[in-house]
């Protein structure tokens, strides 16, 4: 955890997930930010931040997959209102549980915050985004 | 004058595959050939022709067949990340692929999702009024023609199943491995694709722990509620019983989650209580006992030399009848706090097909942040992967009969 920090400064928990290596394609970040006062000193305020870089089609993956569970939720309870056991309330439900779980999977693979860069440079260690000098 | 033949990869048996590895450290594997290509490219340093490594497969194809059936949809799962950490090596979904692809790959396993078999996408089975469970949903001919030919050694163009559109998408190329899972609701639904596999798991988990592990899946959803979670559960009850629970009776192990019964009235599902049975008389698989084979033993491992926090740690053992099959029935009940605690109960159970004293635990701690980690069900299935590993050791060992020709150059 980063302690006292300099004032302007974002220490992190964690390192970034997007590193500087190349300016393209800048990701949205989502920064939830705490601020603290700083009592002792009163030297400004120090922020910790976590960021967790969300690129915008996974925002809108996440975003669609939630509006359709939504839905789909809706479907089914409309569909089931009429017979509990007919075939299109079966159908309904097994949907639900589908994007449900489509949803849990993304969840999971947000959680693992890998930098697409990172994946690329294991494989080609030797372009120049990637190349590591050891001198 | 030397005269020398290349090889291009279409020249090549159809059984070889070309691999690009990431590291530049190059140990001489078996039956693989580095070839480093001669030109004015290789001259420069950083360049970016890269050593090819050809990997070719003997005569007769190696290729092993697990079927698991299970209920939590595909590869994803806690169970396929454990088994594929056994064999080494993380596997990850094709690259440059498919984002959306079902399939996971290592060095040694691939991990296919029997869902890609659907032979009715989403809308085509809501007109239709199946289910996803309905084998009517799935094209069984499919399935029985592209696992027998991966077996063989022939690759395969496999359809992919996408579950955020619901649509099937062209499909991709799948080289025959060394191991083949195939993960799904329906392995051994189809008595041509039961005769392919080597070994079978069912995951069967009771259903108050499915409930209360759906209920932390979902209930952080907007568009979920208890209530909708339980009607999603029990709509899609009659197809499960009538088409996926049978499957039960055909697997060479069933891993069995139930509610604990060391807390009295406890609905939270965080304590569970695990059921490995184990099927006698399999080729090539000899079961895990505690004590002695055939024996029946009841054993609390907390006492004086291991102390355990609340609810502390049962295991019992013995043989029983499942579905008219002999089997031998390892049950732990409770959870893990300490390595210790796991190393004390590793250094009891036998017949485990450990490499070396320790293993057990080394893969627990190794992912130790995955779900079950910490009881039953993280122990068995990392058991049931370092079977696995030993039954596909012994049937390489069988099938070993001449020494692999060296490969010209």
């Amino acid at each position: 955890m980063a302690s006292r920090a300099a004032p302007g400064v974002i220490g992190s928990s964690r390192s970034p997930p997007f590193s500087f290596r190349s300016a393209a394609s800048l990701p949205m970040i989502s920064l939830p930010v705490r601020i603290h006062a700083n009592g002792k000193t009163n030297k400004g305020l120090t922020v910790r931040a976590m960021a967790v870089a969300k690129f915008k089609g996974t925002q809108r993956r996440e975003k669609h997959l939630t509006e359709m569970i939504e839905r789909k939720v809706t479907e089914a309870k409309e569909v089931c209102e009429g017979d509990a056991t007919s075939d299109e309330c079966k159908v309904a439900w097994d949907e639900v549980e589908e994007v449900s779980q489509a949803k849990a999977d993304l969840r999971l693979k947000l959680q693992q915050e890998k930098d697409p860069l990172e994946s690329f440079c294991q494989d080609n260690p030797e372009t120049d985004e990637c190349r590591v000098y050891e001198d | 004058m030397a005269i020398c033949a290349v090889y291009t990869t279409q020249s090549l048996n159809p059984t070889c595959s070309i691999s690009t590895p990431s590291k530049t450290h190059l140990g001489f594997h078996q039956k693989q050939v580095v070839f480093y290509t001669t030109g004015k490219k290789t001259s420069r340093r950083g360049s970016s022709s890269s050593p090819y490594v050809i990997t070719c497969a003997t005569g007769d194809s190696q290729t092993i067949v697990i079927g698991l059936a299970a209920d939590s949809g595909c590869g994803k799962s806690t169970f396929m990340r454990r088994l594929t950490n056994v064999f080494g090596g993380a596997a990850e979904p094709p690259k440059g692929g498919n984002p959306d692809s079902n399939t996971l790959i290592s060095d040694t396993t691939t991990v296919i999702c029997l869902d890609d078999y659907h032979s009715l996408d989403r809308t085509g089975r809501k007109e239709k009024g199946v289910t996803a469970l309905d084998p009517r949903a799935n094209d069984f001919d499919l399935m029985y023609e592209q696992v027998k030919a991966l077996k063989d050694g022939t690759a395969v163009d496999k359809p992919i199943y996408n579950h955020v559109t619901g649509l099937l998408d062209p499909p991709e190329l799948i080289k025959p491995p060394k191991i083949l899972v195939i993960e799904g609701l329906h392995p051994m639904y189809d008595a041509r694709v039961r005769d392919l596999l080597d070994f079978s798991i069912y995951l069967d988990i009771s259903n108050e722990v499915k409930f209360a592990w759906k209920i932390q899946r979902d209930m952080a959803e907007r568009g979920h509620s208890l209530e909708s979670i339980k009607a999603s559960i029990e709509a899609r009850k009659p197809d499960f019983d009538a088409y996926i629970d049978p499957q039960k009776q055909y697997a060479d192990a069933v891993i069995e989650v139930l509610p604990t019964q060391l807390i009295p009235d406890d609905n939270e599902g965080k304590i569970l209580r695990v059921k490995l049975i184990m099927k006698e008389g399999v080729k090539f698989f000899s079961p895990v006992y505690l004590f002695d084979e055939g024996s029946t033993i009841s054993w609390i491992p907390c006492g004086r030399k291991l102390t355990c926090s609340y609810p502390g740690i049962k295991f019992s053992y013995g043989p029983d009848s499942y579905f008219g099959h002999e089997v031998s029935v390892l049950e732990m009940d409770g959870q893990f706090d300490r390595l210790d605690e796991l190393i004390y109960v590793e250094s009891h159970l036998s017949n485990l097909s450990t490499k070396f004293y320790g293993e057990v635990t080394q893969q627990m701690l190794k992912l130790s942040d995955f779900p079950g980690s910490n009881n039953g069900t993280g122990l068995f299935q990392t058991i049931v992967g370092l079977k696995i590993r030993d039954i596909f050791e012994q049937i390489i060992a069988s099938k070993a009969k001449s020494p692999v020709a060296a490969t010209k150059a």
